[in-house]
């Protein structure tokens, strides 16, 4: 066997260790140790080559990068997810004839769209759904974040924060409760608009506060504008959708002047 | 696309190159006829190459394609005798991926081989075009695997040539390298060879080859949905004017489907619309997939497509689908939309609309909604939820925050009071009080200066054409001379008869 693929191999070993002891600082000592290492295996993206290691050390490698991604959802670190998500896409999309799909394809794929639904990033969202065949749109984690998102651009929130209890993998918790806060300020967003004012516990069910107090100091940081007299929360906001009673002058003589100098030109 | 004079006047030289008249049905031998034909356009291409007039050549392929149904082998193999010198290596390699055939016509090939093509070593120009001819004959006869090994040599012949009035020919040769890998499924192995292509043809300027060649990375990557891809590329990519209205359809196609997938809906919308209409009418494949995806756009944006666009010539069946899935948004019923997408998913799916449809369920509750909201003054949150058909365990609660997230998105004008739990609906605006219709106004004849200003800029002239009319004006100076003079005449004839 290959020295350096004894040697990753060991490496990676006590990672898993620290792994399932739940030591974050070995583990991410470890893990940019192993990333160096794998920078001297050929076969790997983007080189390609074809050396006789070339299943076992692209295997290892996967297997290295989606424990990095699981590992950065355990730190709580999103940035550091979608750097090895990125790194880890190309084994998923561009070698899939060499090794047999991963068990943890799916998942991951799932926890990548949470993400963006929670960074609100919709528009690659989409992009990334379209790339999964038909066939992924049934498995539990794609459906789930899926789903998550229609009932996000529904408005449909209940559903969006019920959807917490179903977490198809343990590591989805983590962007779940980062949703619920995005769901809340929706929710926020949406009833400055809709309501007048809402009673105190109304306002506390509808936010999804525990207590009076937490909502107090919700709107205090977030809305200070909100004003909570009698037990009510009202919501001002100027409503200015009167009719225009000023002629827009000076956008009306440009545009009158541009017309001129076309026609002229026609003319 | 060029108005049909310029064509005519193109013609006139042609005439006298060729050996006669152009050859009717009077010839006896069907394949004759064909050589005969190839021989026009093969001095067409000559002509256009000592004269580097580009569009010559452009005609040249033009007037192949018309001719596609009729090449035999015999024809092409003797085409190529005669215009490659036996025993080089083009004529050799095409000749290997003809198929044999036993009676080839030499009396043909004798006879003809004394004009004027027999010269020593062949332009470069007339054996990109046979490599042209052989992949479009390869093609045609579905010989995918030959086609495919023929279009890498011409691609890799085409590399080392570097002359403008090859750019028209090779556009072309690009395209056909890019349907032969298609046609047998492997499109991904050429994308690294297209892309090189492409910089290559920044590097020489030729801007018809650059133009081709983005279209078909695009078309290559979104092949494999890779938006993300393909959005990159297509924004760093060189822009200038198009030079063909058929690539620019196209780009316009791939773009309009990048913009939907990124849910840019209404640059979306601009750009499928135009592309469907400044495609060709012959092109109905290409016109029916631009409807179908600018249907679903516009349904995305809140629009209802009009009857009209359904029931086009040629495309009513093709879009049957999409006219039912736009009844059922249009009427703002959840469950007949569930059916309608059901019945239709496996057109969807192939038709790779799937994700989209499941985004339009979106609009269909927000339809609903605001059908509710004209019909109702005040209704209760639990009318909602059932006249909407959610099927959820809270549907009363799920009413009200969707109903709450259509008034912030300005879908529907209306407050909610929990309390009583009702909806009610605020007194609808007059329009014509705000500034909306005139700008709205502005924006049409802001389009129509344009359209103007395009038409103008499009305009095309004949080559030398300010020659001749310096020549009238020489004349109209002679006429108003001799008018001058007549009525002088006149003038003085008047004068006498006094």
């Amino acid at each position: 066997m290959d020295p350096k693929l004894v040697e990753v191999t060991q490496v990676f070993d006590r990672f898993k260790a620290a792994y399932t002891r739940n030591d974050l600082q070995t583990c991410s000592n470890l893990l940019t140790e192993l990333k160096v290492m794998l920078t001297k295996f050929p076969s790997l993206p983007p080189l390609f080559q074809q050396s006789p290691n070339a299943v076992q050390e692209l295997m290892i490698a996967r297997d290295i990068y989606e424990h990095a991604v699981v590992l950065s959802v355990k730190a709580e670190d999103q940035d550091a997810f979608e750097r090895d998500f990125f790194q880890l896409k190309p084994y998923y999309t561009d070698i899939c004839g060499i090794i047999p799909p991963s068990p943890q394809e799916y998942p991951i794929l799932g926890l990548n769209l949470l993400r963006l639904l929670v960074q609100n990033r919709i528009a690659e969202f989409h992009t990334e759904l379209e790339l999964l065949p038909s066939s992924a749109l049934e498995n539990s984690c794609i459906k789930h974040a899926v789903e998550l998102e229609q009932s996000f651009m529904e408005g449909a929130y209940n559903r969006v924060l019920s959807a917490r209890q179903s977490v198809p993998h343990e590591t989805y918790v983590y962007f779940m409760d980062l949703l619920a806060k995005t769901v809340r300020d929706e929710i926020a967003g949406c009833s400055e608009k809709a309501y007048e004012y809402l009673s105190i516990a109304d306002a506390k069910q509808i936010l999804m506060f525990s207590s009076i107090k937490e909502l107090s100091d919700y709107i205090a940081e977030e809305h200070p504008k909100w004003k909570i007299t009698n037990g009510c929360v009202f919501f001002q906001e100027a409503k200015d959708s009167a009719p225009c009673k000023e002629i827009p002058s000076l956008q009306l003589i440009n545009q009158t002047l541009s017309y001129a100098k076309e026609l002229e030109r026609i003319v | 696309m060029e108005s049909s004079d310029v064509e005519m006047k193109e013609s006139q030289p042609v005439a006298p190159a060729a050996d006669g008249p152009v050859p009717s049905n009077s010839t006896p031998s069907a394949a004759s006829n064909v050589l005969q034909l190839l021989k026009e356009i093969a001095s067409l291409v000559e002509i256009g190459a000592y004269t580097k007039e580009v569009r010559r050549i452009a005609r040249a392929v033009r007037l192949t394609i018309v001719l596609r149904r009729k090449l035999t082998a015999a024809s092409v193999s003797a085409f190529l005798n005669q215009t490659l010198v036996a025993g080089s290596e083009a004529h050799s390699r095409l000749s290997s991926y003809l198929p044999k055939e036993d009676e080839l016509d030499m009396d043909v090939d004798t006879e003809t081989s004394t004009t004027q093509l027999s010269t020593k070593h062949t332009l470069p120009e007339l054996e990109i075009y046979c490599y042209l001819l052989v992949l479009i004959f390869l093609i045609d006869q579905k010989k995918y695997d030959e086609a495919k090994a023929c279009s890498s040599a011409s691609i890799a012949r085409l590399k080392n040539l570097n002359r403008r009035t090859i750019d028209v020919l090779a556009s072309r040769l690009y395209f056909y390298y890019s349907y032969s890998y298609e046609l047998t499924n492997c499109l991904a192995e050429i994308r690294r060879n297209l892309l090189a292509l492409h910089r290559m043809a920044t590097l020489r300027r030729d801007e018809l080859g650059q133009e081709t060649l983005l279209n078909l990375l695009l078309r290559n990557y979104l092949h494999y949905n890779l938006y993300d891809q393909a959005e990159k590329l297509r924004s760093k990519a060189p822009r200038f004017e198009a030079h063909s209205n058929q690539q620019f359809c196209r780009y316009l196609f791939y773009l309009g489907k990048i913009r939907t997938i990124q849910l840019e809906y209404t640059d979306a919308k601009e750009s499928l619309l135009q592309a469907a209409r400044k495609a060709p009418v012959a092109a109905r494949g290409f016109r029916i997939q631009c409807n179908k995806w600018a249907v679903i756009v516009r349904l995305l944006l809140g629009e209802i497509p009009e009857r009209t666009v359904f029931m086009q010539k040629g495309m009513k069946k093709a879009l049957e689908p999409y006219f039912e899935l736009t009844n059922a948004v249009r009427i703002g019923d959840l469950e007949l939309f569930r059916s309608v997408a059901d019945k239709f998913s496996d057109t969807f799916t192939s038709d790779r609309t799937n994700n989209l449809i499941v985004r339009l369920r979106h609009n269909v509750i927000r339809t609903g909604l605001r059908n509710i909201s004209i019909a109702y003054s005040r209704i209760s949150l639990a009318d909602v939820a059932k006249k909407l058909r959610l099927d959820s365990p809270n549907p009363v609660a799920d009413a009200e925050s969707i109903v709450a997230k259509a008034i912030r998105d300005g879908a529907i004008d209306a407050m909610i009071d929990h309390a009583k739990g009702w909806m009610e609906s605020k007194e609808t605006g007059d329009v014509y009080s705000t500034n909306d219709p005139q700008s709205a106004f502005d924006s049409r004849i802001v389009f129509c200066l344009n359209m103007h200003n395009d038409a103008v800029k499009a305009l095309r002239f004949p080559p030398n054409s300010h020659k001749k009319e310096k020549e009238s004006a020489e004349k109209r100076r002679e006429r108003q001379q001799q008018e001058e003079e007549l009525a002088k005449h006149i003038a003085e004839e008047d004068d006498d008869d006094f």
